[in-house]
């Protein structure tokens, strides 16, 4: 069980004017399954690399249970990284590759074959340690990386998009395995992954990154629910936004004035609330706007609407697809209890 | 006009010229060393040509010289030339400047290089005199006899120099196929550098380091000008033997001429098919 820090990690690469990561400051809980989360090019791989030991930064440190290691090569670091491509060593076997790791640390032949074995079950890859990378499927040639990693009991494990490669198909399956095999192995993981849906059903905690800076940092629902600005609002699919002023419990803003949960800071804020909590129908804080536009998605359906000038969406149940019609009118209410006041920009 | 008419009048041309030249030359070589010359009254053919080169003295000594310079250049270029590629893949200061005027050779004819050699390294050459200048030495004859030595150390000097880009270039043409990604999982997984060379990137990089060492090889191996210039009286490179005895005025010389022809271009497709049995090998690993 090894808690991973990061402090003050920066890098920027030649020739590039803009850090690839600013000052990056956190810390990953022993035994936790942490989502590394941010668009592409947010500097998540190269985080990952920084960790690993592949690249090293300009400044900042990298600490295992607070014993620095930025200096350390990465085969000394007893950190593990699973790439985004499976990445099999194209001449040796499956066996070959899951134990790689452990010939690079001259175990003896016997000791190496027994706990590939073990590992070739555990990844439910029995009976294929003989055959050659290229015979297997993305999704075989996946947990064999995976297994390459985990054989080897690292402090710290790191997965790159683990999932991006496979098919969609075979991704709840990936993300299944992940999960068993952390929750039993108990081994601190950092998984890096751009796809928000993918970090939330994977990971304890997410640490939320936006060009290269940590924007926010703890449990899936509090990014979902309570994000601290704007922008990883935004990220997670929030499209509703009112800027107002909040004062004694009230918010003034251009569609009036709402009431806002207990507790809500004073002053020049930015309302949000999630287009799923958005109620059709008379409620609390009730309002009535024009249908816009409404779109069918399958398991949901988005509706658009405008509320004295102010433009908002909800999510609410196919089914109610038909009954809406745009250009008609609608009362909706805004729950206090989903009405979350994000800092002014 | 059917499309096999088509196919059959675009390939004549490269036909004729393979066919009608090669086969037929090698045709009359074949037909010479098994002394079929009619024209000389030859009309039985036999052995008798391959026997007289198999126990003639000069032979044997230059069949082993031409396969040490060929497998001694092969060897030195190879390593030379890794090491070059490893140290070429990566970004510095200069990188541009080295990797130009090491591929500046490959541009320099072979005989030109080879005379070349021959002014800078003979024991009347640059190198001497710049030792005597600086004192070193007193006398030409004190210089290392680095050129027409008994050796080949010349000839091998020679070959190294030229073919070393030519697999370099190779070499890094694969590197920048592969990428360092294996390379960095090997380092995730705990390998050292080295390990990480030795078990990762020299594999993957084994069949293109193998194709070009084989074609260095059979060049070295069955180029006469090289060793003709740079070479000693004694031993003579086989090449060199067939050439004198095919040029020679008596004309009965010519049938042994042919036999050594052959003799060389046997050795070379026996080393070719074993080259190809080890490029298999490695191929059904690397894929």
């Amino acid at each position: 069980m090894t808690t991973l820090s990061l402090h003050g990690l920066r890098k920027t690469y030649p020739g590039v004017g803009q850090a690839a990561v600013h000052g990056l400051d956190l810390t990953v809980d022993s035994g936790s399954l942490t989502a590394l989360l941010g668009p592409s090019g947010c500097g998540k791989t190269t985080t990952m690399k920084l960790i690993a030991g592949l690249l090293s930064p300009d400044a900042g440190e990298v600490a295992l249970d607070g014993t620095p290691i930025t200096t350390l090569p990465p085969e000394r670091r007893g950190i593990a990284m699973v790439f985004q491509n499976p990445l099999l060593f194209p001449h040796l076997t499956i066996a070959q590759n899951i134990g790689f790791g452990l010939r690079m640390q001259r175990l003896p032949q016997t000791d190496i074959a027994e706990r590939v074995a073990a590992m070739l079950a555990r990844v439910r890859l029995d009976g294929l340690g003989d055959r050659r990378p290229a015979a297997l499927s993305g999704g075989q040639q996946q947990r064999a990386a995976l297994a390459r990693a985990l054989i080897l009991q690292p402090k710290v494990l790191l997965l790159d998009e683990p999932l991006s490669s496979l098919d969609p198909s075979l991704r709840d399956e990936m993300r299944a395995l992940i999960r068993t095999l952390q929750q039993e192995t108990g081994i601190t993981t950092l998984v890096v992954t751009h796809d928000q849906a993918e970090a939330v059903a994977l990971a304890d905690r997410i640490v939320l990154m936006l060009d290269g800076r940590l924007a926010q940092h703890g449990p899936p629902e509090d990014l979902y629910r309570r994000p601290a600005s704007l922008a990883v609002a935004r990220f997670f699919g929030g499209v509703n936004f009112i800027p107002g002023r909040s004062q004694g419990g009230l918010f003034q803003c251009p569609i009036g004035p709402l009431t806002l949960p207990p507790g809500a800071p004073q002053g020049d804020h930015i309302l949000t609330l999630r287009p799923e909590a958005l109620r059709l129908g008379p409620g609390a804080n009730p309002r009535t706007g024009r249908i816009d536009f409404v779109t069918f998605l399958g398991t949901q359906t988005r509706v658009g609407l405008t509320v004295d000038g102010t433009a908002l969406q909800a999510l609410t149940t196919p089914d109610l697809a038909g009954q809406l019609v745009p250009g008609t009118d609608l009362t909706i209410s805004l729950p206090p209890e989903a009405l979350w006041l994000l800092p002014p920009e | 006009m059917t499309d096999r008419t088509r196919l059959a009048l675009l390939l004549a041309p490269a036909l004729l010229v393979l066919g009608g030249l090669f086969l037929t030359g090698l045709g009359l070589t074949l037909l010479r060393s098994f002394r079929y010359m009619p024209a000389l009254g030859l009309t039985e053919p036999d052995l008798a040509a391959y026997a007289a080169i198999l126990t003639a003295p000069g032979f044997l000594a230059s069949l082993a010289f031409s396969l040490w310079v060929a497998a001694a250049s092969t060897l030195i270029a190879a390593v030379l030339a890794l090491a070059a590629a490893l140290l070429l893949r990566q970004t510095f200061p200069g990188r541009a400047v080295i990797s130009f005027l090491v591929q500046l050779n490959l541009t320099v004819p072979h005989i030109v290089g080879a005379i070349g050699i021959l002014y800078l390294f003979s024991q009347s050459g640059s190198f001497a005199r710049l030792a005597h200048a600086a004192g070193l030495i007193t006398t030409p004859a004190e210089f290392p006899i680095l050129t027409q030595d008994p050796y080949g150390i010349g000839i091998i000097l020679l070959y190294v120099w030229k073919e070393l880009p030519f697999i370099t270039l190779i070499l890094l043409a694969n590197m920048q196929t592969l990428g360092e990604d294996h390379e960095a999982v090997a380092r995730s997984l705990g390998a050292t550098r080295w390990q990480a060379f030795r078990h990762v990137l020299l594999p993957l990089l084994m069949p293109s380091l193998l194709a070009a060492s084989a074609l260095v090889f059979a060049f070295a191996f069955g180029a006469y000008e090289v060793p003709l210039i740079l070479g000693a009286h004694a031993p003579k490179a086989l090449p060199v033997l067939a050439w004198q005895a095919s040029t020679d005025t008596d004309l009965a010389t010519r049938p042994e001429a042919m036999a050594m022809a052959v003799v060389i271009a046997l050795i070379g497709c026996a080393l070719l098919a074993v080259y190809g049995r080890m490029l298999a090998k490695g191929g059904a690993g690397a894929r």
